[in-house]
């Protein structure tokens, strides 16, 4: 049973590195949550029926315009709009030039392979009686402001 | 479990009592295995996520199903008399179990690595989000490695038990299904660790960890597949965990190079899964052996160890070279 020294002692290396640095937890590799709060969050935003409404001239209307700009007071951060298709909403995202995409994404997106989803946070059923489980996009693996997102969205009370 | 010691047989071979015992307590850790592996990969699918090592933990688990069902499979043939089909008994079921829980460690080893590696080099960000419980929204990754912890701790002990079992029966499927259950909690503690990293915000923590461990799994993997392959091709036998020529050759040549009517005697032996197939050669002093004496000779041997199962002595004028390489019997040659 001990014949994997080295592997255990890396293993055990790595476990000691990841206990020393246990402030924040879990912890974004690229500090999202740390420069939105206080900051700015940069949301994507695509059209999507009642989800997302966007006319020129006014900010984006709907459901989850209004849950991100609850979540950016929570935050104490401002809200920067960035429109776009969901495919430059994705490739933006994981060029770190966004925090956020909405649009009414569902919990089947195909986007999984570029970016986070949040936990579905409403379901609705569509025209097929087919359940719809409603998410957000965030960047991969900053996990603490997925969590916060999360935690966020998780106690808001959603009537589509 | 039935408490009354039953015979138990491998073949036409009636097992010592040790051996009976062995075997029906490997058989119970099995299902043992079986049962615990069915409750770990449900739990483990239920907490997937989006981590890599997680999934890999997850594919491990469904492959270390292979090993415990190819022994429980490979231990009903053995059982078996040898019939007018199978003259040589159905011994052989033990090297294809072997086999097979060779390949299932070796995939698992080598599928590890690729998918970590992969990870690495893409620098993919695991995404561990919230899960909500019993009202309560909190990290999964806390959920994650709260499973990891569960899994990683039976494997260590059914694998402690398994080594032993192996040795007492010479059982190599155990062994390798020893390796497995290593492999198991090594990978539960990886996956573990990895999740943790991934906390801390180390994203590559998760690969790394699961790259240190799956080395070592391929290793395993290897050494258990060079032995099962070395084994049904009839090589040489070794002793149940290949790290040494088995010794009962030596000694059968021994015992018999030391009868009064013997001048010299070479064997060679086929390890069948369990039990051994030998044919030893014998130089008679007068030229000449009674048929008593040899079958003398032959009860001899057989009460040297269990595993002297199919003995053939054959008397000759001298050693036959060409089914006797190398300079000495047994394992003292190179």
């Amino acid at each position: 049973m001990f014949k994997h020294r080295p592997a255990c002692i890396a293993v055990m290396a790595i476990l000691l590195l990841m206990l020393s640095a246990c402030s924040h937890y879990p912890a974004d590799p690229d500090k999202t949550l740390e420069k939105v709060t206080d900051g700015t969050i940069r949301v994507g935003v695509t059209e999507n029926q009642k989800w997302v409404q966007l006319e020129d001239g006014t900010e984006p209307q709907g459901i989850e315009p209004d849950l991100l700009r609850d979540f950016a007071s929570q935050l104490n951060a401002d809200v920067e709009w960035h429109q776009g298709s969901e495919h430059e909403l994705v490739q933006d995202l994981k060029h770190d030039e966004l925090d956020v995409v909405i649009g009414g994404i569902a919990g089947n997106t195909p986007w999984t392979t570029h970016a986070g989803l949040s936990r579905p946070y409403v379901e609705t059923k569509d025209e097929r009686g087919t359940t719809v489980q409603h998410v957000m996009l965030v960047p991969l693996g900053e996990n603490a402001f997925l969590l916060r997102l999360d935690k966020f969205l998780q106690a808001q009370e959603v009537r589509p | 479990m039935r408490s009354a010691v039953k015979e138990a047989h491998f073949g036409h071979t009636t097992l010592p009592d040790e051996q009976a015992q062995a075997l029906r307590k490997a058989v119970k850790f099995e299902w043992i295995t079986v049962g615990f592996l069915a409750i770990s990969t449900t739990i483990v699918f239920l907490v997937l996520g989006n981590s890599q090592v997680m999934k890999a933990a997850w594919i491990e688990d469904l492959l270390s199903f292979l090993p415990p069902i190819s022994f429980l499979v490979a231990v009903h043939f053995i059982k078996r008399p040898p019939s007018i089909r199978h003259p040589y008994g159905y011994h052989r079921a033990t090297g294809i179990a072997h086999l097979v829980a060779a390949v299932a460690l070796s995939v698992m080893g080598a599928y590890l690595i690729l998918d970590s590696g992969l990870g690495l080099l893409k620098a993919e960000h695991p995404t561990i989000g919230a899960v909500t419980l019993f009202g309560q929204t909190f990290w999964l990754g806390w959920l994650m490695m709260a499973a990891m912890a569960l899994t990683a701790v039976p494997p260590v002990y059914l694998g402690l038990v398994k080594m032993k079992l192996a040795r007492s029966l010479h059982d190599k499927v155990l062994y390798a299904d020893a390796d497995m259950n290593k492999a198991d909690w090594m990978t539960a503690a990886a996956a573990g660790v990895g999740v943790a990293g991934i906390g801390m915000g180390l994203w590559w923590a998760d690969a790394v960890a699961a790259l240190i461990i799956s080395v070592s799994i391929l290793r395993d993997g290897i050494k258990n597949l060079r032995s099962a392959v070395g084994a049904l091709a009839d090589a040489r036998a070794m002793t149940y965990d290949d790290a040494d020529t088995h010794p009962l050759t030596g000694d059968i040549d021994r015992y018999l190079s030391g009868l009064p009517w013997v001048s010299e005697a070479r064997s060679r032996t086929r390890d069948e899964g369990h039990v051994f197939h030998i044919e030893s050669f014998v130089v008679p002093k007068k030229k000449a052996a009674t048929l008593q004496q040899l079958e003398d000779a032959r009860e001899g041997c057989i009460e040297l160890d269990w595993k002297v199962q199919d003995m053939v002595i054959v008397p000759v004028a001298q050693l036959p070279d060409e089914f006797l390489p190398g300079p000495t019997s047994g394992g003292e040659e190179d």
